[in-house]
């Protein structure tokens, strides 16, 4: 505690205080973004550094400074052919494609939930809402354990229908080609539906009662309700969701197609993730599965863009 | 001040880490006293440690329980945690995280060529040179463990599958590697229908289905049950009959054992497709299994022992779980059943060992002591205890086999009951529980069980000695042996009819493929496998030859011949090598 200088000249000292103090101020402020900063750059850009694995020849045991430097040789393979142009368009294809079948599900959760709600009997709902709720928390392994069990060929749907004199041979559900994209949303579906509803119920009970209540006074029924007030409601909640799931189309994954993944089905199981996986650990060529998994960046690029320039003609303003 | 320094070093430790790895991995080869161990193994170890044992063979993971345990323990105080990639699945995965990892395990088996001459100069295994000279047993193999190193500038790994037979003679004592195996029993219930070749094998497969269709527990019984654990190159059961006359793949290409032919396995004529079309015949016929798309070779191997399975590609499957006592007792059991065009391919002693080596991690807790266990490994008592049952390892000399009075290696009553019998309990001394549950998990052979132990002067396959093979005369070795002129064993039978024919071991291991070539064969043979599948389980004739057009028009649009013709010469130096190590030998 020293005694405070000899004031002499007042107004510039206040003038010159100031400044510090708002330096001194930004600076914590930019302090205290420092970690996220940090966060960003060690979790967004730092992981470009891996990118670099594309140019080499990377042999784990040697490490990527004893592998040799091959340039662009994995791009130019990967567009080296026609077989190997319609490999990569059909993986595309399974990742978009089953991708927007999830989105196209998206409506289900909604629905679920505005149909739960309508449900008076409170037990009955609580435990609905439970039963669809807890395959949300089961592994895809352990999904994959009970669509074994139940529809291998040796399953229990199987043994059931063979013992009923339905079928003689059994029916082979798991290593089929048929209706591959539908029956993994259809799984997908299932594991997610009572988890996607709680965000809905959650908001079903922030509407205010007296639209419900004054609807009733006019004489709408239950329907008209649910229609006329629950879901408009509901609409920015299910926006909000819906650009997420937009944002996130290509990474739909790999536990799912991975676990589900044999011979029979590969054709059109394998999404973006799952062939990098495939070509790079199972395949043993990391530096071209790291050139595959650079055209997720591109696509999502390219999507950014074109989500953009659509918002800035429909609303007037782009997003970035 | 302090932590300017830790910093400083911090950052240099990042930033040398590679470095630091590979030099830690040279000194860490080096003995741990620093003096160079000269001196002999000492007899005992006093504390335990626990060993990982990254083992490219072995189909358990986990730490080694039962007998071989105990013996490990009691002689070097080891515990072996074994870290199988098979059991793992995914092909190459786990050798791939491990050796990015830096540490592949302490002991390690993984394959010569291309594995082995990556991870030495990337530092993940030790010099074994201070070691080498004390390793007695292993040393009896010198001249394969100097032509393992050739131009390694030190010891790095020892070759497993070695023997001091020529290489142009059978490594198979008893019975071939190969064979169209199945039911005999049954076989005589049709009776004993003569087959020309392969595909009058699946009307015979079909009586024998009808004769029997449901096996002793209830279930349905199949003439054929597939697995797909070992598909590599190709569906790998769809080689096997190839190998019945007399093929065997390099890569791509099924070669002939002596040079005489060889096919471009998506050739629409090459054996590879006629057992693709095989196998499609088969299921056509309601012959195959209908989990053989989902199941493993533990579900596989648990049917055939229950009967549910009536033909298996190799003996060492089919016997191994099948030919028990009683069953053999009752006359049942799989034996060969002989095309008349077949000409099987027998693999010859390989001169310098086999595909896999052993070597020891350079991030080895103990060096010295896992170098000793390793060496132990090619002693007589190794190679008795640690070489797999299905290829005759008779056990623990004094538990499971003595020499008897006539000087004659002998199974003892427990060997009999435990290797033979259907299994046996373990006194409490041994640690009790099964004996099978407590065979070595390594699943290598290091030392031919065809070869002569020095000690008694016969070889180390119990299946081979006088005394197996008078005692275990039964009904159904009986049957099977008058059918075939009296042949003593299935060789015996093959080599008299000259059905056999012997791919010299040239220990020849392809080089190293180009990144280029590596990547477009990885990418064909995963369409390889899944068309193969498809095809085997095509609905119809015409749906089996559009998967065919299909996987080879895919295949050649992603580089198959380019691959092809890699494969060709390599198949050709192989035969080339073949040539030279007989006259070498001879």
């Amino acid at each position: 505690m020293t005694a405070p200088p000899v004031v002499t000249d007042q107004p510039s000292r206040i003038a010159r205080g100031r400044g510090a103090t708002s330096r001194r101020g930004s600076k914590k402020l930019f302090l205290s973004i420092v970690p996220l900063l940090v966060l960003v750059f060690l979790f967004s850009y730092f992981p470009l550094y891996g990118w670099v694995y594309s140019l080499f020849d990377y042999r784990p045991a040697r490490g990527l400074s004893g592998s040799k430097f091959v340039g662009l040789q994995w791009f130019q393979l990967l567009v080296s052919s026609p077989t190997q142009v319609s490999q990569i368009v059909q993986v595309m294809a399974n990742t978009l494609g089953m991708s927007f079948l999830g989105i196209a599900s998206s409506v289900l959760p909604l629905a679920f939930a505005v149909f739960l709600n309508e449900v008076r009997s409170k037990w009955f709902r609580n435990t609905v809402q439970t039963l669809t709720t807890l395959p949300n928390f089961i592994s895809w392994v352990l999904v994959y354990m009970i669509a074994f069990s139940m529809f291998s060929s040796t399953g229990l749907v199987n043994n059931v229908l063979v013992s009923s004199g339905i079928i003689t041979i059994p029916v082979k559900f798991l290593d089929s080609d048929t209706h591959v994209w539908l029956a993994m949303a259809g799984w997908g579906i299932w594991k997610t539906l009572g988890w996607g509803a709680i965000l809905y119920l959650a908001a079903i009970s922030g509407i205010d009662q007296a639209l419900y209540e004054s609807a009733k006074v006019d004489g709408a029924g239950r329907f008209q309700t649910m229609w006329y007030i629950t879901v408009p409601q509901l609409m920015p909640t299910y926006f909000v969701l819906l650009m997420l799931s937009v944002a996130n189309i290509l990474n739909n994954g790999m536990e799912q197609y991975y676990v589900f993944q044999n011979a029979f089905n590969k054709t059109h199981i394998q999404v973006l993730d799952l062939y990098v996986y495939n070509v790079g650990i199972t395949g043993n060529s990391l530096s071209l599965a790291t050139a595959v998994s650079m055209l997720k960046s591109i696509v999502s690029v390219v999507l950014l863009l074109t989500v953009n320039a659509i918002a800035k003609r429909v609303r007037g303003t782009s997003i970035v | 001040m302090t932590t300017t320094i830790s910093r400083r070093t911090l950052f240099a430790g990042l930033g040398l880490s590679a470095a630091a790895i590979g030099l830690s991995a040279c000194t860490g080869s080096k003995s741990p006293n620093g003096s160079g161990s000269t001196s002999p193994f000492p007899t005992a170890w006093s504390d335990e440690i626990s060993i990982d044992v990254f083992d490219g063979l072995a189909n358990q993971m986990g730490t080694q329980p039962g007998w071989f345990a105990k013996i490990v323990k009691d002689k070097f105080n080891l515990k072996l945690n074994i870290i199988a990639p098979n059991v793992a699945g995914g092909g190459d995965t786990l050798y791939n995280t491990r050796v990015a990892a830096g540490n592949l395990g302490d002991l390690i088996i993984t394959d010569k060529g291309q594995k082995m001459d990556e991870l030495v100069p990337g530092g993940l295994l030790a010099d074994m040179t201070v070691y080498y000279p004390n390793m007695t047993h292993a040393a009896r193999f010198d001249k394969a463990v100097k032509h393992l190193n050739d131009g390694k500038n030190g010891v790095y790994g020892v070759p497993t599958q070695v023997s001091t037979l020529k290489p142009n003679e059978s490594s198979e004592g008893v019975d071939p590697t190969f064979g169209p195996f199945l039911r005999w029993d049954l076989y005589g219930k049709v009776g004993y229908p003569a087959v020309g070749t392969l595909e009058d094998l699946l009307p015979v497969l079909k009586q024998m289905q009808d004769a029997s269709p449901t096996a002793d527990n209830g279930k349905k019984t199949y003439a054929i049950s597939l697995f797909k654990d070992w598909d590599g190159n190709m569906m790998n059961n769809a080689k096997q009959p190839a190998c019945y006359y007399g093929y065997d793949e390099v890569g791509f290409v099924l070669a002939m054992a002596d040079g005489s032919d060889y096919q471009s396995i998506l050739d629409s004529k090459s054996n590879y497709i006629r057992n693709l079309r095989w196998f499609h015949k088969a299921n056509q016929m309601g012959l195959v299994d209908p989990d053989s798309t989902t199941q493993n070779y533990d579900t596989l191997f648990t049917k055939i022992q229950n009967g549910q399975v009536l033909f298996s590609f190799w003996p060492w499957q089919g016997q191994a779980a099948y030919n028990t006592d009683a069953h053999m007792a009752a006359g049942k059991g799989f034996m060969i059943a002989p095309l008349k065009d077949m000409k099987i391919f027998s693999y010859g002693a390989e001169a310098y060992g086999g595909k896999q080596i052993l070597a020891i991690g350079s991030k080895a807790k103990d060096p010295e002591r896992v170098a000793a266990f390793a060496d132990w490994l090619f002693s007589s008592d190794g190679v008795y205890t640690n070489n797999s049952q299905t290829m005759g390892a008779a056990g623990p000399k004094g538990l499971t086999w003595d020499v008897n009075s006539a000087k004659l290696p002998e199974l003892t009553d427990f060997g009999k009951k435990a290797l033979v019998g259907g299994g046996a309990d373990l006194p409490a001394d041994w640690g009790g529980g099964t004996y099978k549950d407590g065979a070595s998990w390594i699943n290598t052979t290091l030392v031919m069980p065809i070869d002569k132990d020095p000690d008694t002067g016969y070889p180390y396959s119990y299946k081979m000695w006088k005394t197996y093979q008078d005692a275990s005369k039964n009904p159904l070795t009986k049957d099977w042996a008058s059918r075939m002129g009296g042949a003593a064993t299935t060789m015996d039978y093959l080599r008299q009819n000259k059905q056999v024919i012997v791919g010299p071991g040239a220990s020849f291991t392809t080089p190293t493929d180009s990144s280029e070539i590596e990547t477009i064969r990885n990418q064909v043979k995963a369409i390889i496998i899944q068309q193969s599948w498809k095809m085997s389980f095509a609905n119809s004739d015409s749906e089996l030859e559009s998967l065919l057009s299909d996987m080879q028009k895919t295949a050649d649009g992603l580089g198959y011949q380019k691959v092809l013709a890699v494969d060709m010469a390599y198949a050709k130096a192989q035969n080339d090598a073949r040539i030279a190590i007989v006259k070498e030998f001879a």
